[in-house]
């Protein structure tokens, strides 16, 4: 099941939340405002196979469509 | 049935020695990782199929099955954008198993303070599927594991 871009905007706290997003084969590497505000379990349900978060750096395990997923993202944040 | 191939040379360690916890907790599959001879060397196909992702550091090949397999060449070498690696392949090309893919250095990976491990995961295999997992020293193209 491929994650959903929306629902992982969502649990890393909104676009606004949102620095950046970079595509590594297996993963997004996020870096957001506020760690705070990133819902582990939403990001669970939308897909992600693991969460890793270190400071303000979010790490979503989405497996080998995190590009697919990344230009999502960045398509629908802007 | 798969008979997954040996990306590379060296020690078949096993996934649970990465030092990155996707890989050490299984979370894009099971399989094993291998420490690399520190030498020049070309990372081959692990399996017959479509190359599906190609990055400079890793790659998917997926066989008509619709199997996919993940080669991860060194830890956190998605941080060296490329440099040291030089692609044999391209994206969307059909490869035989133990067809060359990319070639790097594992000596330069480690030399940059980077860990030259290659995780092998058969990608959102279920829990048990993959077995007879090779250990110890292993030539590229050897039988790595199989996939039930």
């Amino acid at each position: 099941m491929a994650a959903d871009a929306e629902a992982i905007i969502a649990g890393l706290g909104g676009a606004d939340n949102i620095i950046e997003v970079e595509p590594c084969i297996t993963r997004l590497r996020t870096e957001v405002h506020d760690a705070s505000k990133v819902d582990q379990a939403a990001l669970k349900a939308a897909g992600a196979h693991g969460v890793m978060a270190a400071g303000n750096v979010v790490q979503v395990v989405v497996g080998p469509e995190a590009d697919t997923i990344a230009s999502d993202i960045e398509d629908i944040i802007g | 049935m798969t008979t997954v191939l040996a990306p590379i040379a060296g020690a078949a360690i096993g996934l649970a020695a990465v030092p990155d916890p996707v890989f050490s907790q299984a979370m894009v599959g099971p399989g094993t990782a291998i420490d690399p001879l520190r030498e020049p060397v070309e990372a081959v196909a692990p399996i017959d199929g479509t190359i599906v992702k190609l990055h400079p550091h890793a790659y998917v090949v997926v066989g008509d099955d619709g199997r996919g397999v993940l080669v991860h060449l060194g830890i956190d070498t998605v941080q060296l954008k490329g440099e040291g690696f030089r692609l044999l392949a391209a994206e969307g090309d059909r490869v035989g198993a133990g067809q060359p893919v990319v070639a790097w250095d594992p000596a330069a990976v480690e030399a940059g303070g980077r860990s030259p491990v290659c995780p092998v995961v058969a990608l959102d295999a279920v829990a048990g599927s993959v077995g007879e997992v090779a250990e110890g020293r292993v030539s590229a193209g050897d039988p790595l594991f199989e996939w039930s």
